[in-house]
């Protein structure tokens, strides 16, 4: 679904539109009306006593088209609030963020292309420092701090076969074969989890001193 | 009254065992700790938590969900008190005074009132529930395909009329929601509509996927887009329990509005948003001198705190008894407990009474744990609330990857929380309202189920719907509500009410 209608509806700010933002709105509508007209074009209707697949569907997309239209129109009648500022970097970084948690949790495979599955352990941490970057404050030490705190945390939770013991994919199975074969994926699972809290504590103590400023997690402008 | 009270007796006896308690116990807890976080509403806390109550029995499970929410509710509203941001359309009102009172040091005894009035609400409405429960369900035994179409027309009607802003777009949305519950396969025939061919989208798009997309994801990426201004209270908290006087003034208040808050809350179509709007103008109206409020009257946060308490407690009512989600918390209360195989509705209370009164009872212990823990645990609050929002999001983004990843073990799902957060961003900047689309998407499978059993027995007329009396009645209480709020006149109030 792509969006080639918002640079339309900030162009023509001062023209006769008087509410750009239903303006957008409404072709947005048609847009996803259209979508679902086309997508529902090869299927049978029906009747009412014995209503088709396609029945509702149509309808419901003629009713959205409507509805899209009606904003159009009203756009260039009524005053109406202009359309908001756009940022393009943090939807950006936030759906890479996702994307790479959802390719790299239990691996993808296809064709050529094949990413090994790495489970929690380095998911989490990919999603909180990619997506961390989807504000201009971000700095890199903080969010590493915080991924490799949160992470095993996280992984104890839902892992653990003493807590909720949820079947996500916590290590890569490589990694499995690093440790003596006679443990369990439970002991590994919380050696791993206690080495990545021990190396987050490393890197706040060792890198402490270098930046003092970015240092404090709280604001403390407040008293409690 | 002496069948009410072996009900609940039998609710209590199963709430009370040490697992419930406990399940109680951590989900109010949770919740609270999840739903303090500004720019989490009620619906993304549950999204996320969803996962964490899989390893219980349903029982448990629901009785932790409930906690969930009710914490999550309690913790916007402290989150609005504390800092001024209200997380959902329900707190805004909360805000009002209640950051006042923050600013002239009385944060603890606004704190303290809201969780007292919400206990008192919990209270109450946890009576009416255990009270209407019963003859609902008989009345819903009544309703065949045709009313139950009709009364998820009524819904969506009152969900449109009471959503914010413009009526038109709320219209489109719900359009969009219903059109939404379409993709997947066709319940009769087999076919798949809309699927791109994709095979995981078969099952139609799941509940969560959107939830989590639509308001968890989407309200990140609008965060971003504002410059953050926290304004978090440098006064001290000042002490939590309310003196005589406070009390005074602040039980009236109290009281008007659980009564108000339980009857909107029953409303289809989450009339329960309307509760402290309106207990706030009634104490308005009704004080001596309505000038204090907005700048720390007691009363103007007592009042819809109550009401915000007791609406979110009998919005349970119409999905325990009809089975229909009133708002969308309650669809993803749905959600839920399909999750577990149960199927909301009336046969709840025959076929699973440990359930059904286990549930109910556990609403007033939830209610009670809020009181314990919440009172405490302000100054942890506080601290959570200073942790600046670029540390805050990514934890929340890593949550919800998570959580979604946790329920059908399918990294699609995970991508499609993208896809939604996306469009939901979308549809936020072009103004448009999500949670109508929500409600639209949860009942639109319904919706349609009903409207294809009705035609097939009224062979294929129409006219069934307005023939048949108590549908007739309910197309024509949602035609009139429409009609009303479309009045030029109506619609000016309706927009004060909501600006205020």
């Amino acid at each position: 679904m792509s969006i080639p209608h918002e640079n339309q509806g900030a162009a023509s700010r001062r023209g006769a539109v008087r509410a750009p933002q239903s303006l957008a709105g409404g072709l947005f509508l048609i847009a996803l009306a259209a979508l679902a007209l086309w997508l529902t074009k090869d299927l049978d209707q029906g009747r009412l006593n014995a209503m088709g697949p396609a029945m509702l569907p149509r309808w419901l997309a003629v009713g959205v088209a409507l509805s899209g239209l009606a904003l159009i129109v009203l756009a260039f009648i009524k005053d109406g609030d202009l359309l908001e500022r756009w940022s393009i970097r943090g939807p950006f970084f936030i759906i890479v963020a996702i994307l790479s948690f959802a390719l790299t949790i239990r691996g993808y495979a296809s064709g050529s292309v094949a990413i090994p599955g790495l489970g929690l352990m380095f998911a989490g941490p990919l999603a909180i420092v990619i997506g961390g970057f989807a504000t201009p404050d971000a700095r890199f030490r903080e969010l590493l701090i915080l991924a490799l705190a949160l992470t095993p945390g996280c992984m104890i939770m839902f892992g653990d076969s003493a807590l909720l013991n949820l079947p996500i994919p916590m290590f890569p199975q490589a990694l499995a074969g690093v440790f003596p074969a006679g443990w369990s994926q439970n002991a590994i699972l919380r050696t791993i989890a206690a080495i990545m809290a021990i190396a987050a504590l490393l890197v706040f103590f060792t890198t402490r001193g270098s930046r003092r400023t970015t240092v404090d997690v709280a604001d403390h402008s407040g008293r409690i | 009254m002496g069948d009410l009270f072996s009900n609940l007796g039998l609710g209590f006896s199963v709430a009370f065992s040490v697992q419930n308690i406990l399940s109680a116990f951590i989900g109010c807890l949770v919740g609270t700790l999840i739903g303090v976080l500004p720019g989490v509403g009620p619906i993304a806390t549950i999204a996320m938590l969803l996962p964490i109550t899989f390893s219980l029995d349903p029982t448990g499970a629901l009785i932790m969900l409930a906690g969930i929410y009710y914490g999550a509710q309690y913790g916007g509203s402290t989150t609005a008190i504390l800092v001024n941001i209200p997380g959902e359309a329900t707190s805004v009102v909360t805000a009002l005074d209640g950051h006042q009172m923050a600013r002239q040091g009385r944060a603890g005894i606004a704190l303290g009132v809201a969780a007292i009035g919400s206990f008192f609400a919990g209270t109450v409405a946890t009576l009416v529930i255990a009270a209407l429960g019963k003859p609902l369900t008989g009345l819903a035994l009544l309703f065949g395909p045709t009313e139950y179409f009709a009364l998820m027309v009524m819904g969506l009607v009152f969900a449109v009329v009471l959503a914010r802003g413009s009526i038109l777009k709320a219209i489109a949305m719900i359009l969009l929601g219903v059109l939404l519950s379409t993709v997947g396969l066709d319940l009769e025939t087999g076919e798949e509509r809309m699927t791109f061919g994709l095979a995981f989208l078969s099952d139609g798009i799941d509940f969560a996927v959107l939830a989590m997309g639509v308001f968890g994801i989407a309200e990140i990426m609008r965060n971003l887009d504002h410059t953050e201004h926290r304004d978090v209270v440098r006064q001290a908290i000042g002490r939590l329990l309310p003196n005589k006087d406070d009390f005074k003034q602040a039980y009236k208040p109290a009281i008007r509005g659980t009564l108000i808050g339980a009857v909107l809350g029953i409303l289809p179509g989450n009339g329960a948003v309307l509760g402290p709007f309106a207990s706030y103008t009634l104490e308005k109206k009704l004080a001596k001198d309505p000038r204090r409020f907005g700048r720390g009257a007691i009363e103007g946060v007592a009042g819809p705190e109550s009401a915000n308490n007791a609406g979110a407690q009998t919005s349970f009512i119409p999905l325990l008894t009809l089975g229909i989600p009133p708002n969308a918390v309650m669809a993803l209360m749905v959600g839920a407990m399909t999750i577990h195989g149960i199927i909301p509705g009336p046969q709840v209370m025959t076929k699973n009474p440990d359930l059904f009164w286990g549930m109910i009872a556990s609403m007033w212990i939830g209610n009670l744990m809020l009181l314990v823990i919440n009172l405490p645990l302000v100054g942890l609050w506080v601290r959570l609330l200073k942790v600046p929002y670029r540390l805050l999001f990514p934890a929340i983004l890593m949550f919800c990857c998570i959580g979604i990843y946790s329920i059908n073990s399918l990294p699609t799902d995970v991508m499609f929380i993208a896809l939604f957060g996306f469009v939901g961003y979308m549809l936020i900047k072009f103004g448009f309202e999500p949670a109508p689309m929500l409600l639209g998407f949860v009942l639109g499978k319904l919706m349609e189920e009903n409207l294809r059993r009705a035609l097939i027995l009224s062979r294929g007329s129409l006219e069934t719907f307005i023939e048949r009396p108590v549908s007739a009645g309910l197309l024509a209480v949602a035609a009139i509500l429409l009609i009303i709020a479309l009045l030029p006149s109506i619609r000016k109030g309706r927009d004060e009410v909501f600006t205020e």
